[in-house]
């Protein structure tokens, strides 16, 4: 794991228990975090700055559905933050649970566990996922038989980059050939018929 | 293919455990109908080197005669290129969808252009492979030749599936029946080429190498 901090956004009413988690994220020195903290779902939506979280700690009190609904993530990773007992149905909906009772240890443990596989879910996703504007741009220029180079320079690219979303976009198509990708590009109507 | 077969097994027995090896008896030039005999008698019936034909059938080096398996390749190469490739391919023009010529130019462009590398690597080995083996053979000087044959085999394997995948994937066909019959065309061929690659990467090739250093030590 990098050592960029993991950004994190805590909605929990009660004070005591924020600053609680707050400081036992601190004494986790493995992984580094930025905290953003609110008291509900009011805070929420007057402050953005909690939309770019890569996890999300909340009191499972709070619906769920409708934090991730304010946030614009639905894919965000959630735990439920446990001062309680609360039914199973609940907490189905979170990737994991911290009880306040839970040692420095268990969090982290928590915590990498839930880091190390999301991102892997979501790569993969991306990679069944439809073509950007540009990687289309760029197939109409590959079925026109332009060079990597050629296309750089009428696109405003580096070839790098050009290089690089052609292997995107073998990636998301299975098509390495030139031949296949203009049996794409006719499919769906990427080029111009006479 | 699984197991182990021998010269006393039976021909029929062979057939119905592995229906693949009636490709193989092909490209040997045997005929059916050989009743309940052994593949022993089949072989001398049909004036067949036995060794080569268990070396092809089991995949593994039987004491192969190297002009039996070159017979072989070449039946399997016109196999691919005067029946399997141009059937898909007319198979394959009947189904697309009409109103579509565009569509279907590049379809039948991408299957030429598969066609016309498969056609450029067999012809290689017919024309320039073969003659140079068949020098060997007879320890006569011989222009040597590049002998790279699993590279070649990977790229048009590729390009093969490919092309099926884009067929799935991409085509909008119309008439599911016509074009799911292609398809099961295109996956036997599929498993044809990667059968006839794995006779020569795995046999043929190390028969070279093995006459290749024969001729080179002093007589």
């Amino acid at each position: 794991m990098s050592n960029r901090p993991i950004k994190i956004t805590i909605i929990e009413p009660s004070l005591i228990l924020r600053s609680g988690i707050i400081a036992v994220l601190k004494q986790i020195k493995s992984i580094p975090t930025e905290v953003f903290d609110i008291a509900d779902l009011d805070e929420l939506k007057t402050s953005p700055s909690g939309q770019k979280s890569e996890l999300l700690i909340a009191c499972p009190m709070i619906s769920l559905p409708a934090i991730k609904k304010e946030m614009s993530r639905p894919d965000v990773k959630c735990l439920a933050l446990l001062h309680n007992l609360l039914d199973g149905t609940t907490l189905k909906t979170y990737d994991e649970a911290i009880s306040i009772y839970d040692s420095a240890e268990q969090i982290q443990e928590k915590l990498t566990k839930l880091l190390s596989d999301p991102l892997d879910g979501e790569s993969d996703k991306k990679r069944h996922e439809s073509l950007s504007q540009r990687e289309k741009e760029i197939i109409v220029c590959v079925i026109k038989g332009m060079t990597n180079k050629q296309i750089a320079d009428s696109l405003n690219l580096s070839s790098h980059t050009v290089i690089s979303h052609r292997k995107n976009i073998a990636g998301k198509l299975q098509i390495h050939s030139t031949a296949g990708l203009t049996i794409y590009a006719i499919v769906n109507k990427l080029v111009d018929l006479p | 293919m699984n197991g182990k077969y021998q010269e006393s097994d039976s021909m029929s027995r062979l057939v119905s455990e592995n229906y693949a090896a009636l490709l193989v008896m092909s490209r040997f030039k045997i005929a059916l109908g050989f009743g309940d005999k052994s593949i022993g008698e089949v072989c001398r019936d049909n004036r067949v080197d036995g060794n080569t034909f268990l070396s092809v059938i089991n995949m593994s080096d039987n004491a192969l005669s190297p002009e039996a398996l070159m017979d072989y390749l070449h039946c399997s190469h016109d196999y691919f290129l005067k029946y399997r490739l141009p059937d898909i391919r007319r198979k394959l023009a009947q189904v697309l969808n009409e109103g579509q010529d565009e569509l279907n130019k590049a379809v039948l462009g991408y299957f030429d252009k598969f066609e016309a590398e498969m056609r450029k690597h067999m012809n290689y080995e017919d024309k320039k492979v073969f003659p140079y083996v068949k020098a060997l053979l007879k320890n006569e000087p011989a222009e040597p030749c590049q002998l790279i044959f699993s590279k070649q085999h990977e790229q048009i394997e590729c390009r093969l599936t490919e092309f099926k995948n884009i067929l799935i994937k991409y085509y909008p066909a119309q008439s599911t029946n016509e074009m799911n019959s292609v398809l099961f065309d295109i996956f036997n061929c599929e498993q044809d080429f990667e059968s006839h690659n794995a006779v020569e990467d795995r046999l043929f090739l190390p028969a070279i190498q093995k006459l290749e250093r024969k001729n080179k030590r002093p007589a």
